[in-house]
């Protein structure tokens, strides 16, 4: 399973989320006060790990979230061809094949470290 | 709720928040009753606007209740500008239900505008109050730090520092006795930011702070209106519960104008 249940009190700012079944990094975290009624809140803030896209969401302290287990993995391209390279991960010897991503410019041999969270990939 | 404001909160194109903080009021205290009160004052306005031909509750407002306050003030912007920048993010506009002037700070940082547009009677450019950098009197020179250029309609009293920051050149001030000919020329987009002590005490003695020499409603009214299309963001503040209603009364209407404006010019 490659994620985890946690309570909304236990997010903090850098740390991974899931929000809407989507893994994001928080990169906002604020507490709301409750009262003497209802229940203290956090808005938690985040980005989508893989698509950038901002997401959020209000809940109760409390209330249970997924936090998503990302791994960050070594690799080194083998070969690039077009918009795709072949890497090897540096770990198990297995080999992926991953889409360049925009404003790198990879060559063989070259030692990459990527963010890995069911079969989405992301390069750091 | 807010008279009118049906809308669910996903279809919404307004949402009205109340933010009741009352912190640091430093005279007559009571802004904490503000929103309800300007719900409860709000309920004898007709639907239909003449004006723009237009049904309140046709415009798509949702009231999404009051976010409960507390004494910290910098944490409670904190989270209040976050809520804000969710309505923005979802595309509507955030309409702001104060509260002390405070929390004004949170929806400039919410809809970052190039300009903020002040109906007040103080200057709020003080750097602090009593010691407190986050008093209501420091406002306007905390959303210079987001806005371009603030403009203050209304303004007749401040210190001698704050008049003199008030003459450089990202502040622009329209005193009582132009505001009635005062023709907007603003740099969008806009935060309108009505403090109800820029009308005569007069006409809305329910505020903190009271000053002589006011706006007359019907000047509010039209600025409000003439200022909607361009704006982001609006906000109404300083209630509170020290008159018979005329504060809440007048907020909720230029609250109902801002709305019939702003979507009369986005139709």
């Amino acid at each position: 399973m490659a994620k985890q249940q946690t309570e909304v009190r236990d997010l903090q700012e850098g740390s991974y989320v899931m929000i809407e079944d989507t893994p994001c990094v928080i990169n906002a975290y604020s507490t709301a006060k409750p009262g003497k009624h209802g229940s203290a809140k956090a808005r938690v803030e985040g980005k989508g790990v893989f698509d950038s896209k901002k997401r959020n969401f209000t809940q109760p302290v409390d209330a249970k979230v997924w936090v998503p287990i990302i791994d960050r993995k070594q690799g080194q391209v083998i070969n690039v061809d077009g918009n795709d390279m072949q890497v090897m991960d540096l770990e198990t010897y297995e080999t992926i094949t991953m889409r360049v991503p925009d404003g790198v410019d990879p060559s063989s041999n070259d030692e990459i470290e990527y963010l890995e969270y069911e079969g989405q990939r992301k390069i750091v | 709720m807010f008279p009118g404001a049906l809308a669910d909160r996903d279809d919404a194109d307004y949402v009205l928040l109340g933010a009741p903080l009352d912190v640091s009021t430093s005279f007559q205290p009571g802004t904490r009753f503000g929103p309800d009160r300007v719900r409860t004052f709000s309920r004898t306005f007709d639907d239909f606007d003449h004006l723009t031909a237009a049904h309140f509750t046709e415009l798509g407002v949702h009231d999404a209740g009051d976010l409960h306050a507390w004494d910290d003030a910098a944490e409670y912007l904190d989270f209040l500008g976050g809520t804000l920048a969710d309505v923005r993010d979802d595309g509507a506009l955030p309409l702001l239900l104060g509260g002390e002037h405070t929390v004004s700070i949170a929806g400039v940082r919410a809809c970052a505008p190039a300009t903020v547009v002040v109906l007040d009677a103080h200057l709020d450019l003080r750097r602090e109050y009593d010691g407190n950098p986050l008093s209501h009197s420091t406002v306007v020179r905390h959303a210079l730090d987001v806005a371009e250029r603030a403009v203050i309609v209304g303004a007749r009293t401040g210190s001698e520092a704050e008049w003199e920051r008030a003459a450089a050149d990202d502040v622009t001030v329209v005193p009582p006795e132009e505001a009635g000919e005062w023709a907007p020329d603003v740099e969008g987009p806009v935060y309108l930011s009505v403090d109800v002590d820029a009308a005569d005490p007069a006409y809305a003695p329910g505020t903190g702070t009271m000053e002589p020499f006011g706006l007359t409603p019907r000047e509010m009214h039209r600025i409000v209106r003439s200022l909607a299309p361009d704006c982001v963001g609006f906000d109404v503040v300083e209630v509170n519960d020290r008159d018979d209603g005329q504060a809440a009364t007048l907020a909720g209407k230029l609250l109902r104008a801002f709305v019939f404006a702003h979507a009369a010019a986005d139709a």
